[in-house]
């Protein structure tokens, strides 16, 4: 496996566990920031942090502002209206749900609108996403349920598209359009969602459910805007896997065990997965999967490309429970260590 | 660990353990339940430092409440927090980067221990000593740098002239020891420059003895303080003590920036004072040139080096030769400041190895101890030499309360490991004695035998395991650490596997990401069993809170046959029941998530039939047309021929079809059919005897009734034919 090699590492040591963390869309031309949902161990306190960024050779991260949440959260994502300041949603292990409007100026919580748990799921909200435009989000749950939630400026207003009654448990989401999204969830299943079909899922993938050992859940889906047909997953066991809608019987492995010919690069849970919009050399033909980059629970962070040599990021001692790719910079990757730490990467 | 720490009162306690009873607190339990509540409480411990209180009413109370439902029970978990670990490192989050860092390190040196341990066996050689110390020595210089660097702060580009201390960071008696450690176990190769390295290690960390006893480090910083009032130095009694003393322990640096500050140097006395800045000048510059045994110094330090003992010896002769020539000089008589005169001689005589001056000069034992490697005998080496001068610096200058640092150092130098256990366990808590007797260890074959030797009174493990146990108690304690506890758990031989199938056990695997977790580390450390019953609990729990389908992935992940045939069970009590369009669509999705595994009972294929099968069944029992039974019985017969069929559904099969069996109008099964259920019967009476058989709940006379049926129908269908 070939490494990379880094033109900067940084690893931020914070006295909080990291649940997850995103880049915040640029709120001016000067500044940016950071997005990260903490847990505090001693005080037993979940908040969700803005962090500003100061890129230098010794980068640090600065609190900005600070919003306290009931519960842990389990999903954390940002979306940036048309030149509008950008907004961030995330999902608690309680099942609530909260929106919140950075203020572009000093990167303070503007306003906050949220839904009560219970509201939308029994338990837990695993998963949910965020649309680009920011108008709407989906959220999923393992109690089976599939929720559409709109955000306007009166307010948030949900509607249930589906629930399962607990005979299929969500854990992953993800937009593929305005109208569509995918969802994932246990056996390594993944289903399509239209709304314009509404009653269930309009295709779906089985997986391996029900093959024994190497039968997985996945954890994290990824839809690249450019090519809608295709759904990235990873999940237990280091399995990557790409499932194309026109070819929905047949899914591309890209990393896992009894994947066959292709490689392993872990052999245990892929936390997140992204598609590296960070191109160095070649343009990839529409018949390849677009380059991957994943995090897992045995602390690497490595891009794949179909058909190459994965490339290893980092190796850590512990594991990396997710990352982002900055989308104005792609060369910078941000990820939480489970060592309660930040790395901060930049590639050459 | 119970068990191991009773009879904590006797001399052969490992961990340190008060038995001063505190007085108990009372803590309210909100709980929120209507009284009366019965006397039923279940304490246990969840994860980390939290107990679970589940609370129950009485069942009788929770019967009579009418109209409302009103729950059985409560489950309450209490957050107990206790002292730190270590009381030192107060900051949790600080402790918890120290034993994150320390992982790897750890985890490494115990790979290279094995490794070299199996190379050692195939070629029928002992390990090799010199490379094991050298990753005994990375080892803790990596452990050293978790505990905090001693990056000093950038200097000011004007100095000022009147600092005489810098203000660094505040160094930690956790530190202190493990430097200690390193210095008289790890560092082999450097075994004779202890001396000097002491030296370095007293001016590190003197400032921690301030507390306690007075030290010199204390003196130089009160002295500090009051310089910016003072107009002349020299005629200050302070000013010659804080040199003195700064000199006797080897500051050199500070004792001549010091006497920089004397009144002589002042432009406007130069004129009349130029023999007393002149002795005064010549003082520092001695005091700059002292011989050093050792490789280098650090920037800013004084003091000249020399690596070879012969260059050095000449050297100090020469040095002590300038010093003796200087004290006979003919200048002092011509020295009127009184004071400089008698406090330059005073340090003329430190740096000849004056011992009582040396004695009045420093604050307490360890700095006499310094004074006498660094002035009277620069090359005491091994242990026993350097023990005896520490029993006599320690009667010059004896302390009441010793600090833990002062007794480590005996411990170490008085070459009982015990004691030094004892000391780290004490004083510096499991972290430091997990980690610290891989130092302690090296290279001493005593220490080893003593360490790892296998003890009855402590149920069988060696002394090195039991602490490993209790620090990766330690970890157990705290849910952001428990996940590093397996790492030290399996390195320990004896029981290291067991608490850690316990740790993994305890863990509430109904978080989601607790149960990943926990799958993960059985999968690292090939724990099956463990990660399979993880799974199970999971499972069941999912199923019981209406999570059908992870339920069910979550058993089949785990191989539960068992509960899935159970689960199949209630499948297959479904079937034949009314069944509603809903209902219909949530069975016909349990049977999909069920799989068609051969394996299971809850083969798809004989659902489907025998839903078909008791479909038309109904209709047969709704109006008796003789064709219809007629292929029902057919649709029973390919049933009960089909090998999927699960043995446990036979009798309920038969039972359910009496009705066929004595059929009126005639016989519906021919004589070779019948004897095929016979058979079947048959092979039913032998499977009871086995331990796997499972028991159908049907009426008592069902087996009487079927067989009955069957022989009346064989007696039918004999005489037909």
């Amino acid at each position: 496996m070939a490494t990379e090699t880094l033109k900067q590492f940084h690893r931020l040591p914070q006295s909080t566990y990291i649940d997850a963390l995103r880049f915040l869309p640029p709120l001016s031309a000067f500044d940016r920031y950071v997005v990260v949902a903490a847990f505090n161990s001693d005080t037993d306190e979940s908040a969700i942090g803005i962090h500003a960024l100061n890129p230098t050779d010794a980068p640090t991260l600065t609190l900005q502002s600070s919003f306290t949440t009931s519960s842990r959260i389990s999903s954390l994502k940002v979306a940036q209206k048309s030149l509008q300041s950008p907004l961030i949603a995330a999902s608690t292990f309680a099942g609530s749900l909260h929106i919140l409007f950075p203020n572009p100026i000093d990167a303070s919580f503007e306003s906050e609108v949220s839904i009560p748990e219970k509201m939308l799921h029994l338990g837990p909200i695993s998963s949910l996403d965020l649309q680009e435009s920011g108008s709407a989000c989906v959220s999923v749950g393992e109690d089976g349920r599939v929720n559409l939630i709109s955000v306007s400026d009166s307010g948030l207003d949900y509607r249930r598209v589906f629930d399962s009654k607990g005979l299929v448990s969500y854990t992953a989401a993800r937009w593929a359009s305005p109208t569509e999204f995918a969802t994932g969830g246990l056996g390594n299943s993944l289903q399509w969602w239209d709304q314009r079909r509404p009653g269930g899922p309009v295709s779906q993938f089985k997986g391996n459910w029900g093959e024994g050992a190497s039968c997985g859940v996945v954890h994290s889906i990824d839809i690249h805007p450019s090519r809608k047909h295709t759904c990235l997953a990873g999940g237990s066991y280091g399995s990557v896997f790409a499932w194309d809608l026109r070819r929905p019987q047949q899914p591309i492995i890209l990393s896992g065990i009894g994947s066959g010919e292709t490689q392993t690069l872990s052999s245990s849970d892929v936390w997140e997965v992204q598609f590296d919009t960070f191109m160095t050399t070649s343009i990839i033909s529409s018949e390849r999967v677009l380059p991957v980059m994943m995090c897992s629970e045995d602390g690497i962070l490595a891009v794949i490309k179909q058909g190459e040599e994965a490339t290893e990021i980092l190796a850590e001692n512990c594991a990396i429970n997710s990352f982002d790719i900055d989308r104005h910079n792609p060369a910078d990757v941000i990820c939480s260590l489970e060592w309660e730490s930040i790395a901060i990467l930049t590639r050459t | 660990m119970p068990g191991l720490l009773t009879g904590s009162g006797d001399s052969s306690a490992l961990v340190p353990f008060s038995p001063e009873a505190n007085t108990p607190a009372v803590y309210p339990l909100h709980h929120g339940l209507k009284p009366p509540i019965a006397p039923r409480l279940s304490i246990s411990w969840s994860s980390g430092n939290s107990i679970r209180v589940s609370v129950f009413r009485s069942p009788e109370t929770t019967k009579t409440t009418d109209g409302e439902a009103e729950v059985g029970g409560k489950v309450v978990e209490l957050k107990v927090s206790g002292e730190d670990v270590v009381s030192e490192v107060n900051d949790a989050a600080r402790w918890r980067r120290i034993v994150y860092g320390s992982v790897s390190p750890f985890a490494h040196l115990q790979n290279k221990k094995n490794a070299m341990a199996a190379l050692s066996e195939l070629r029928h050689s002992a390990p090799s000593e010199v490379e094991w110390s050298k990753y005994v020595l990375e080892y803790s210089k990596e452990i050293n740098s978790l505990l905090g660097n001693r990056k000093s702060s950038p200097s000011p580009l004007i100095e000022d002239p009147k600092t005489v201390l810098k203000n660094d960071e505040e160094p930690s008696c956790l530190k202190a020891a493990w430097e200690l450690l390193e210095i008289f176990y790890a560092n082999k190769q450097s075994h004779s420059w202890i001396p000097e390295q002491l030296v370095d290690w007293l001016t590190d960390y003197d400032s921690l003895f301030t507390g306690q006893v007075p030290a010199v480090h204390s003196r130089l910083v009160e002295f500090q303080t009051k310089l910016i009032n003072i107009q002349t130095v020299e005629n200050e009694a302070a000013y010659w003590q804080a040199i003195s003393s700064a000199l006797s322990i080897g500051w050199l640096d500070i004792s001549v920036k010091l006497l920089r500050l004397h009144g002589s140097y002042q432009l406007n006395q130069l004129g009349s004072r130029e023999t007393e800045n002149g002795l005064v000048e010549a003082v520092a510059v001695l005091i700059s040139k002292m011989p050093r045994m050792r490789v280098d110094l650090p920037d800013g330090k004084l003091g000249e080096c020399y690596y070879n003992k012969s260059d050095f010896m000449k050297a100090w002769e020469k040095w002590r030769a300038q010093i003796t020539k200087l004290d006979c000089s003919a200048y002092w008589l011509q020295c009127s400041h009184n004071q400089t005169k008698e406090n330059l001689k005073n340090l003329l005589q430190i740096m000849l190895g004056n011992t009582t001056t040396l004695t009045n000069a420093t604050c307490h034992w360890l700095e006499l101890y310094i004074a006498h490697f660094l002035y009277i005998r620069p090359f005491t080496s091994g242990l026993e030499s350097m023990h005896v001068l520490a029993q006599k610096c320690m009667q010059l200058k004896p302390t009441s309360s010793p600090h833990k640092l002062m007794n480590l150092i005996v411990g170490i130098l008085g070459e009982n490991t015990e004691v030094v256990l004892a000391e780290c366990s004490k004083s510096f808590g499991p972290w430091m004695i997990a980690h610290a007797t891989e130092l302690l260890t090296a290279g001493s074959i005593q220490a080893e035998i003593l360490l790892k030797e296998q003890r009855d009174n402590l149920g069988g493990v060696s002394i090195e395991e039991s602490h490993r146990l209790v620090y990766a108690q330690v970890l157990s304690s705290h849910a952001l650490t428990w996940q590093i506890a397996p790492i030290y758990l399996i390195s320990c031989m004896k029981h290291g596997v067991g608490l850690l199938e316990i740790l993994l056990y305890k863990q509430p695997v109904y978080h989601s990401q607790i149960l990943l977790k926990n799958i993960e580390i059985c999968r690292l450390y090939d724990l099956d069993s463990a990660s399979a019953n993880a799974m199970k609990i999971a499972g069941v729990h999912d199923w019981k809170h209406g999570r059908k389908g992870s339920g069910i992935f979550w058993l089949q992940q785990a191989g539960d046959e068992l509960r899935l045939n159970r689960i199949a069970q209630t499948l297959f009590d479904f079937v034949g029941k009314s069944i509603s369009d809903e209902s219909f669509e949530q069975w016909e999705g349990l049977i999909e998530l069920m799989g068609s595994e051969s394996r299971t009972a809850g083969g798809l294929e004989f659902l489907h039939k025998y839903r078909d099968f008791k479909k038309s069944l109904q209709q047969v029992e709704g109006g008796g047309v003789t064709d219809a039974a007629r292929k029902t019985c057919e649709s029973l017969i390919l049933i009960m021929k089909n090998p999927s069929t699960p043995q446990r559904f036979w009798l309920p099969l038969m039972y359910d079809s009496l009705k066929l069996l004595t059929w009126r109008e005639g016989p519906l099964l021919n004589v070779s059919q019948t004897n095929l259920l016979l058979n079947k019967l048959q092979e039913l009476s032998v499977a009871k005897l086995r331990p796997d058989f499972i028991k159908v709940e049907l009426p008592a006379h069902a087996l009487n009734s079927v067989m009955l049926a069957l022989a009346t129908n064989l007696g039918r269908a004999i005489l037909e034919e």
